[in-house]
């Protein structure tokens, strides 16, 4: 017996469509359902069908708290960006038997547990640490400045978490990219500048659009790290979800914040999946441009 | 043909040794049962003991309630034994084979919701207070008031626990922990606002570390939890404020689908052997309810007014009860809390 390639192919990637179906898209769509199940006051969900949830996420509370996260993983994702470019120019550029320790600096620190590296960065801006001291000694804070449980420490603890993430993709696009192409830019009269803002950027686009991605939809459900560095006031979307899980034992309405999310996931990641199909290189975009 | 063979004998473990000793799973809070006990119960009914950690009554009821089984004995707080009780989720005791119970300190036992132990066994009753740090909180006077303090901004913690957290502002406002009066909610709302802007973050784990490295300056805690704090800096002095508190009892049940029901009732009355009752109490800081235990505690444990409290400062406290569909009041006053600036 004979398979055609078709066949073949359909086997191939069988396995792993059974995965993601089992287990991502069959307990997404639970979640979807379980939003419109009521809730019952001892944490279980009832029989029946209900929009209350639907109605509960018009919360007044919540405007702060979706802005509040959407700001923040749009300035850690834009942050990530603006240092892993020059990252991975750098990396791309350096000697080539320099290169490969230097991607395995940029993943050392997965060696370490990432609870761990949160907590480490509690001692580093405590209060009374070491850093605090010097920047005292500089004259740049006051004594009674706090460095934590603000949005500010939680920007600062995403970018460090995320920003491996960000430099691996682009740098991976970097390496693939004819530096060649900048001299030729040079040569037609561009400047530096220039160059690399029309022939360099577009030429790694798709790294950075991958970058983009694998830091905003993380930090979007961010949780564990406004809970450890953050303050009164930095809750972001999963801190409410896991309080309407545990303290208020809502389940339905857990899964209608979640679905939320999910959606604020799955709409952008589909809008760049169709922004890349319309350009299939990152190249050509410049043409007829220049 | 001969993979197969390895394969197989990777297999063994997983099947051939695994029931070799009984297992009993705990399900506790951390830091709350002296390290000794569990060797010596080990050693003495041949098993092992794996203990899992929970952080909020509500977290470790979320997780029972989606489904997490395998746990043997649970120690929830009392209010929380009812609500479990009540969900058909625990497992009625065998007195006969708790014979220490006759130790229990009936004064203790009209903390917990469950006076008659068909449920629940009173294993530690504390206090939720003030622990701040006496060599640099110089004007301290022992008051919810504090948190009012801008001195100590950003240096102060308050629980993460709706209950805890707008309980202390009931009681600074003279109502009861349990008030469902809309009026009062509102106004003990607006104390906790007022109280946020003075906090680092509300915690509830992390305060230990943070009082005993300085972090943080003052908090509001669990008794034992800063007693604990005190042995490793000097500094923390624990208080209960003059408004009242709340006290609590945590109970160990076990659940209805428990896999070692025996062994787990012989644990409970391990715990419950006046020698092993006062080392606990001695190791955590918070008191074990069992009478024949407190001629064996050291003088200092004895006479701690944090550990055996005052008789008319408990006049001045309440138990936490669980308020059933009343809990929706609570849960959107601390989404008020929360989102408020």
């Amino acid at each position: 017996m004979t398979w055609g390639p078709r066949t073949k192919e359909t086997l191939l990637s069988l396995p792993s469509m059974v995965w993601l179906i089992g287990l991502f898209l069959v307990p997404t769509l639970l979640v979807f359902a379980i939003s419109f199940r009521p809730s019952t006051p001892f944490g279980g969900v009832g029989e029946g069908w209900t929009l209350e949830t639907i109605r509960g996420l018009a919360n007044p509370n919540y405007p702060t708290i979706i802005w509040r996260t959407v700001w923040i993983s749009l300035s850690t994702t834009a942050i990530c960006l603006t240092l892993a470019v020059p990252c991975a120019y750098f990396m791309a550029r350096a000697p080539v038997r320099w290169r490969s320790f230097l991607v395995m600096l940029v993943i050392i620190p997965f060696w370490t547990n990432f609870l761990i590296r949160i907590f480490a960065w509690k001692i580093m801006l405590h209060p009374e640490g070491l850093l605090k001291k010097f920047l005292l000694m500089l004259h740049l804070v006051e004594p009674r400045t706090i460095l934590m449980y603000n949005e500010g420490a939680v920007l600062l603890v995403l970018v460090y978490s995320y920003l491996s993430f960000a430099i691996l993709p682009i740098y991976a696009a970097t390496e693939k990219f004819d530096f060649g192409l900048l001299e030729a830019a040079q040569d037609l009269g561009a400047t530096r500048l220039r160059a690399l803002v029309q022939i360099f950027l577009p030429g790694i686009s798709r790294g950075m659009i991958t970058a983009a991605l694998v830091v905003f939809i993380p930090a979007l459900g961010s949780y564990v790290i406004p809970e450890i560095v953050g303050g009164p006031s930095s809750e972001m979307i999963g801190n409410k979800i896991a309080q309407r899980v545990f303290v208020d034992r809502n389940l339905p309405h857990a899964s209608g914040l979640s679905a939320l999310l999910t959606l604020a996931v799955v709409v952008p990641m589909l809008l760049v999946l169709m922004l890349q199909r319309r350009s299939p290189s990152g190249l050509s975009k410049p043409e007829g441009r220049a | 043909m001969k993979k197969w063979w390895v394969f197989a004998l990777c297999l063994v473990p997983l099947f051939g040794w695994a029931d070799e000793k009984k297992v009993l799973h705990l399900y506790n809070w951390a830091d709350y049962m002296k390290p000794e006990l569990i060797q010596a119960f080990e050693e003495q009914f041949n098993c092992r003991i794996m203990q899992d950690y929970f952080d909020s009554n509500e977290a470790m009821y979320a997780k029972l309630k989606a489904g997490a089984t395998g746990y043997d004995v649970i120690f929830p707080s009392s209010y929380m034994v009812n609500v479990m009780k009540e969900q058909g989720m625990l497992m009625p005791l065998d007195h006969d084979k708790i014979p220490n119970l006759r130790f229990i300190d009936p004064a203790y036992l009209k903390f917990t919701m469950d006076p008659v132990m068909d449920y629940g066994v009173p294993y530690m009753v504390g206090s939720t207070g003030i622990g701040y740090d006496g060599s640099r909180v110089e004007d301290f006077e022992p008051s919810w008031k504090m948190f009012n303090n801008e001195a100590y901004a950003g240096r102060m913690t308050l629980l993460n626990d709706m209950r805890e957290a707008i309980g202390a502002a009931l009681k600074l406002l003279g109502y009861s922990i349990n008030s469902t009066d809309e009026a009062e909610l509102a106004q003990a709302r607006d104390v906790v606002i007022g109280w946020k802007r003075n906090i680092a973050k509300f915690e509830s784990e992390q305060y230990k570390n943070g009082l005993v490295s300085a972090e943080f300056l003052l908090v509001q805690g669990y008794s034992g939890d800063i007693l604990q704090a005190m042995d490793e800096n000097e500094d923390v002095v624990y208080a209960i404020p003059r408004e009242g508190t709340s006290l609590a009892s945590d109970d160990m049940v076990i659940p209805v689908d428990a896999r070692e029901p025996d062994l787990a009732h012989a644990f409970i009355n391990f715990l419950h052997e006046p020698q092993n009752a006062a080392d606990n109490t001695g190791y955590v800081y918070y008191l074990c309810p069992n009478k024949a235990s407190y001629d064996l505690l050291a003088e200092e444990i004895r006479n701690d007014p944090s550990i055996f409290l005052d008789p008319a400062v408990v006049e001045k406290c309440e138990v936490i009860l669980d308020l059933g569909e009343e809990n929706a009041k609570y849960i959107k006053v601390w989404d008020e809390i929360r989102a408020a600036e």
